[in-house]
């Protein structure tokens, strides 16, 4: 076959400038196409295409425009089965210089416990000097991940991020994070996770030649348990500490729906009903 | 670099830095449309590397075509016992359309319901377009999507060697491009391949896929068909598409229906109502909505249709560069045939064939492709087109008679004819004579009519 890229850069050895940034992605059922059996009421989430979880791209966006101003490189890491290989591409057509899959059966089942330690040792191995993350996974909004990640690592945190400003002369990351009523400003040492807000960057476009490499010839790099030096009873189900007490349909609270015409009778009739003290 | 460079430790390929894949395909379509996929298909089978770029989010997302695909090229370029069709065509239906009148010749030859069943079913080319290009990919070509071809990479002797895309970087070449961009041909017009087609050579197309929720038989019962028979039905007429000249459909799927209008752009520009409102009024027609009733649209779509005949076809063939499909005009749409698809699937294989020969022999000229034209000039593609090309100027001409005057004139007629009263059978048949007389112009304008459209039955 002749249809083989060529490298338009020569492959001299990287250099040690720029920082190692890695940002975690992860596949989700498409939301757009999430239907609703009509005759269970529960969520159909066989049928819906698997994709890209949409705040991650604001979270690439983020971590390749930390490259473009300090230099580096850009690796995307996800959990899961070979086939969230694609959301790998993506990351790597959208501009990543490499993209690694951290599979194994022994993480199968896990919660967000062992899943932000095995992509805690993940980014750990890869060398991360920041790790980014989209704030929460439309499939399971949790939120729960990118702390967990700083925290299985000891690193700092910075989170609801809006916008990022590295500097790389103190070897910190300033960031701009949402708060109540505002926003502030603030600086984390290197190495530092970051979550980003969604909607808040704008997700470059992936280039021709760049789309073509990620869908035809791009190999991830695997990555197992082993490799990351994970015991397999650290991870998986057994390892999860979240319980799903159960689960309950709960029926609409019929109203009464009257009227009242003045605020006089409506503190009166919520003084009948003890709601108020008079 | 030896293999052993490439890999890491893991056994995998070092990532590249900047890849490029400028020359890596031998040749690059433009579209994942019928006529793409066919010449992609084509050349993979050749041995070639092929490149389909297609601007929507799978092939058919941006394909509003639904109705009658007919097979019998697409049967020798793949293995069609897989492919998603609908039902397939057990009915073909013709109606005249007044205001409030319906006259209609309807055929049901008992051996369309055996296979191939006349290489004619309903397909939605949603689904059927993204079936074909998998098919493309199985042999090996690659597809590209969510990109748009915006312009076309020339050397400086004016030879195609690639295509511009709307993505950064967006520029790649190779020896060869194939042209498959459909009706609305920006890419062919930017590149001068072929000018702007004429507003009355263009005829829009509305339509609408109906399901009917209520009930899973209401298709079978209503349209009068059994097991996997479809039915074809054709309207003309005032009733169909209000003053302009062109006509309207409704195809049986396999739980829906899709009914649309196509008729000239010039008419649809001038008094003519808004699209929408044509095809409301078409759904509303009395002898339509009973077919219609109780069904709720999931989907309506428009495109542009070329309808310009054998004369509109461009030059299909450049240096480094062929035109296929309907981006070649190749559609006919005369009102009695509506075919587009068997055309856009054979030209895109003569094209694609015409390619893998030139790159046996090393070549990229136009003469080296000379065979594309000549094939098709010699296939039903052209002589088909040639010999309605003439159907549509008479029509034109005639457009009052046959639109307006006739669909009236026929429905009188059967009324008076069948009339029941007092008078006797000959009176009826007396009046109904003259009714349809008085329209056409007596015997002789009769004779003259049947006279200008011989060539429809030659």
């Amino acid at each position: 076959m002749s249809d083989t890229a060529t490298d338009r850069e020569s492959s001299a050895a990287e250099s040690d400038d720029g920082w190692t940034v890695v940002v975690g992605v992860k596949q989700v059922p498409d939301s757009d196409e999430v239907g609703i059996d009509p005759d269970t009421g529960r969520l159909d989430r066989a049928n819906a295409p698997a994709v890209l979880n949409a705040p991650d791209r604001d979270a690439l966006e983020a971590a390749l425009s930390i490259r473009d101003a300090v230099g580096g490189t850009v690796t995307a890491v996800t959990m899961g089965p070979p086939t969230a290989t694609d959301v790998l591409e993506e990351a790597v057509a959208m501009g990543c210089d490499d993209a690694a899959l951290v599979t194994d059966r022994a993480f199968a089942g896990s919660d967000t416990w062992p899943t932000s330690y095995a992509l805690a040792e993940a980014v750990d191995h890869l060398g991360a000097d920041v790790a980014v993350c989209g704030e929460e996974t439309t499939d399971s909004s949790t939120g729960q991940v990118p702390p967990g990640i700083a925290a299985h690592n000891g690193w700092a945190q910075l989170t609801y991020v809006e916008d990022v400003d590295p500097l790389p002369e103190e070897g910190r990351l300033a960031a701009r994070r949402d708060v109540e009523g505002g926003h502030e400003r603030i600086a984390a040492d290197l190495p530092v996770v970051v979550a980003v807000a969604y909607g808040e960057f704008e997700p470059r476009p992936a280039g021709l030649h760049r789309k073509l490499y990620a869908e035809t010839d791009f190999e991830p790099l695997e990555l197992t348990a082993d490799d990351l030096g994970i015991d397999a009873d650290d991870v998986g189900m057994d390892a999860s500490p979240t319980q799903v007490g159960g689960m309950e349909t709960v029926d609409p609270v019929d109203r009464e729906k009257e009227t009242v015409e003045t605020p006089a009778e409506l503190l009166d009739a919520l003084s009948d009903e003890g709601v108020i003290a008079r | 670099m030896t293999d052993d460079a490439d890999a890491d430790a893991k056994g995998r390929r070092e990532p590249m830095r900047d890849p490029s894949y400028d020359g890596a395909f031998d040749a690059i379509v433009v579209g994942a449309g019928l006529a793409g996929s066919a010449a992609a298909v084509t050349m993979a089978d050749e041995g070639l590397d092929v490149l389909v770029i297609e601007r929507g989010r799978y092939p058919g997302a941006k394909n509003v075509f639904g109705g009658v695909l007919y097979t019998p090229t697409l049967r020798e370029l793949v293995d069609v016992t897989s492919a998603p069709v609908e039902r397939y065509v057990a009915e073909k239906r013709f109606s005249m359309l007044s205001d409030d009148d319906e006259t209609a010749v309807s055929l049901r030859p008992g051996e369309w319901h055996d296979p191939p069943h006349n290489d004619s079913y309903t397909v939605l080319r949603g689904e059927f377009d993204r079936w074909f290009a998998e098919q493309a990919v199985d042999a090996g070509a690659v597809l590209l999507t969510e990109t748009t071809v915006t312009g076309l990479v020339r050397e400086d002797d004016g030879r195609i060697a690639g295509v511009e895309t709307d993505r950064p970087d967006g520029t790649i070449t190779a020896d060869y491009v194939v042209l498959a961009e459909g009706g609305n041909s920006l890419v062919s017009e930017g590149a001068d391949l072929r000018k702007p087609e004429r507003a009355e050579n263009v005829a829009v197309g509305v339509k609408e896929v109906l399901e009917f929720p209520e009930r899973d038989e209401v298709i079978r019962d209503r349209f009068r068909l059994s097991n996997d028979a479809g039915a074809s039905y054709h309207y003309f007429g005032e009733g169909a598409v209000g003053d302009a000249v062109g006509g309207g459909f409704i195809y049986t799927n396999e739980d829906t229906v899709s009914v649309g209008l196509a008729y000239r752009i010039s008419d649809a520009a001038g008094s003519q109502p808004k699209p929408e409102q044509t095809l409301n009024a078409f759904k509303s027609h009395p002898s339509v909505a009973p077919l219609l009733r109780g069904a709720r649209t999931v989907e309506y779509g428009a495109k542009t249709i070329p309808e310009g005949g054998s004369e509109s076809i461009p030059k299909l063939v450049h240096d480094g560069a062929v035109v296929v499909g309907d981006a070649a005009g190749l559609v006919l749409n005369n009102g009695v045939h509506l075919e587009g698809t068997n055309m856009a699937v054979e030209s895109g294989h003569l094209g694609g064939e015409a390619i893998a020969e030139a790159a046996e022999r090393g070549r990229t000229d136009e003469a080296a492709f000379k065979s594309y034209p000549e094939r098709l000039e010699a296939s039903f593609v052209v002589q088909n087109l040639e010999r309605y090309g003439w159907l549509m100027e008479r029509v034109e001409a005639d457009r009052d008679l046959i639109f307006e005057e006739l669909p009236h004139a026929l429905a009188d007629a059967g009324a008076e004819y069948f009339r029941m009263d007092r008078e006797p059978k000959e009176k009826h048949a007396e009046e109904a004579r003259e009714r349809l007389f008085e329209t056409v112009g007596g015997l002789r304008g009769a004779a003259k009519l049947a006279y200008r459209y011989r060539e429809v039955l030659r």
